[in-house]
């Protein structure tokens, strides 16, 4: 059976400074999801990995590279979710971390509970023995210097998603050889918000939901908006009512709009390999590897294609 | 058919000691909440009135009568949504607040963020003035003794749990047909510290949307999550289902797909509503018309006026 997988690196006004860097980004990360997919390696395993190398990538605003929050200190989210069992783990707010996917996916696999928050996350991750990292180690001169000019204007409270100020979240979806699906998103949030202040990254339904049944969805862009739409169980719904991919996006990203005023976009995948990269922001970062050939772009409509090679 | 009320003290296995007082408990929520509504209130006043009074009352696990975390602690979680807006508020891993339901509705109407978590949930209380009240305020006897049991070597974690499992909900529509649902829960007794169940998660602890409803849920919160219940039940609604009819169904998936028990209450903007669980029992109450209802074992349903005494 087919493999593939989809990865983004967040829906935002991506300045032409690193919107290469982006581009080049998602397609590496896609690219490692692809070759555990291509050795037989699970939908799981290939989710983690692609969402692993977004984090290590100091582009994108998830692990190494996170923005800040309102103290300038580092929170993150994340969650990972396994369609076949419905399994998923999450956390949020957590400091220290450089993998948080990883430290979710321990959630699901070692406890009881689907979602652990602040300090708790932390002392888990201390009672697995799972690495943390430096205070600062996680934050990129750049971020600092951003951060600091954002803390000189006084933002009103209603323009905080304003996509000139950055907000990647990152994501992949996969379906693997023997048919399961999963997802993973992971967050730094967005800049200069609230001390514990949790998106949708890390909440079922709203940051990615994966159900064999009818497919997996990974979202980015404004974190509350997604919330209050629900929407990727929103996107899945639709694919269950038979809209593809494609409709089943593009239909909830324009209720989002509608309802809620809230931009964004989605990567979703279905149980027979059908995909979309849909986003209404003015870019969006995107890779996805079906077959032999790779596929990415950043601005509407873009659809580059090339050959797919393990690098 | 409006205004109308439903509150649920929390689906499981209720001793048969404590059944009466979890009877009284919602049954002085709904006439609280339902006063409000009565007056022309709003819907979102009346859940967050009917909330605050359970979690007033020792007898339920929310606020005062928490169960404790591993750790001897109360971390709570709440969540409110406004229908007309699909506005909403949550709070997770919150300690030492009196009534969190009220924490999670100042998230939605003073901050422009969805969730806070933990510690900065607790400075977002400060910031606003809320009373920090000791830890102690919120612990019964009754709590502690269970916890020590539960930490008893050979203690069996999940057959105890089943003792208590009370999450507290309610929702409403009100007479200009604006709905809304509050959820509020300490979570599960001898959780992790961090834990964050299914409550303060938007479409799994709760949902509320004026053109199709609002449910809230308890039970099982890591079951609930994996099918994001209360958005599951508002989808089969929008698909022509009734209240009862899309509560049976999506609590039947629960169960099959995820091995998960729980309870939900439900109404519709015509004012029908719905108490349904597929746990043993759900302690619940309803006004509309002039009309008490309630119950707590399957089957069961008493109606009374309301005006009549409750002796």
């Amino acid at each position: 059976m087919k493999t593939v997988i989809v990865v983004h690196g967040g829906a935002w006004a991506i300045p032409d400074d690193i919107s290469k860097a982006s581009v080049d980004g998602v397609k590496n990360a896609a690219r490692a999801g692809s070759v555990i997919l291509r050795n037989g390696g699970s939908a799981l395993d290939a989710v983690e990995k692609a969402v692993r190398t977004l984090e290590d990538d100091p582009v994108f605003d998830a692990g190494h590279g996170a923005v800040l929050n309102t103290n300038g200190e580092v929170e993150l989210d994340a969650i990972i979710m396994d369609g076949g069992t419905l399994a998923a783990g999450a956390v949020s707010s957590v400091r220290n971390i450089a993998n948080p996917v990883t430290l979710a996916r321990a959630v699901m696999e070692k406890t009881d509970h689907v979602m652990l928050t602040d300090r708790g996350a932390n002392l888990f991750a201390e009672s697995i023995g799972f690495p943390s990292t430096a205070t600062d180690a996680l934050v990129t001169e750049n971020e600092r210097k951003e951060w600091e000019k954002f803390k000189k204007y006084i933002v009103g409270v209603k323009e905080l998603f304003n996509p000139k100020w950055g907000h990647d979240t990152v994501g992949a979806v996969a379906l693997d050889s023997l048919g399961n699906v999963a997802c993973a998103t992971s967050t730094g949030g967005i800049r200069n918000k609230m001390v514990g202040r949790v998106g949708d990254s890390p909440i079922i339904g709203a940051g990615g939901y994966a159900d064999n049944r009818s497919g997996a969805v990974s979202c980015t862009g404004h974190g509350e908006a997604i919330l209050k739409v629900t929407l990727a169980r929103l996107i899945l719904f639709h694919m269950e009512q038979g809209k593809t991919a494609r409709e089943a996006a593009l239909t909830s990203l324009q209720y989002m709009v509608e309802r809620v005023n809230g931009g964004g976009g989605a990567i979703v995948v279905s149980p027979t390999g059908d995909w979309a990269a849909k986003f209404n922001t003015e870019r969006m970062a995107w890779a996805a590897v079906e077959g032999e050939v790779l596929s990415y772009g950043l601005n509407p409509q873009e659809d580059c294609k090339e050959t797919f090679q393990s690098k | 058919m409006l205004p109308v009320l439903v509150v649920h003290g929390g689906a499981g296995h209720i001793p048969k000691e404590r059944a009466e007082l979890s009877c009284g408990g919602v049954m002085e929520a709904v006439r609280g909440g339902y006063s409000i509504l009565r007056a022309g209130g709003s819907a979102m006043d009346a859940v967050v009135e009917a909330v605050t009074l359970l979690e007033d009352n020792p007898a339920y696990n929310a606020g005062r009568g928490s169960v404790l975390n591993v750790k001897g602690e109360v971390e709570m979680d709440a969540l409110v949504m406004d229908g007309r807006t699909l506005g909403s508020g949550a709070v997770s891993a919150v300690r030492r607040v009196k009534n969190p339901v009220q924490l999670a509705r100042l998230v939605m109407e003073k901050t422009n963020h969805l969730c806070l978590t933990a510690e900065g949930a607790s400075q977002f209380a400060r910031a606003m003035g809320m009373e920090e009240v000791p830890e102690e305020s919120l612990i019964t006897d009754y709590a502690r003794m269970r916890w020590r049991k539960n930490l008893a070597p050979g203690a069996n974690p999940v057959e105890c749990q089943m003792g208590k499992m009370g999450t507290v909900g309610a929702v409403a529509v009100d007479v200009e047909g604006n709905i809304a649902c509050a959820t509020s829960t300490g979570g599960m007794l001898n959780q992790m510290a961090g834990r964050v169940g299914d409550t303060p998660c938007v479409g799994c602890g709760g949902y509320a949307d004026n053109k199709v409803g609002a449910v809230s849920p308890t039970g099982h919160g890591e079951a609930i999550m994996k099918v994001t219940l209360s958005r599951l039940i508002l989808f089969h609604m929008e698909q022509g289902k009734s209240a009862e009819e899309a509560s049976d169904l999506a609590l039947a998936y629960m169960r099959e797909r995820v091995g998960g028990l729980g309870g939900v209450v439900v109404v519709d903007p015509q004012g029908n509503w719905a108490a349904r669980f597929s746990s043993l029992q759900m302690a619940w109450a309803a006004a509309r018309q002039g009309q008490l209802h309630y119950g707590l074992y399957t089957g069961e349903h008493f109606t009374e006026p309301l005006e009549k005494p409750s002796q």
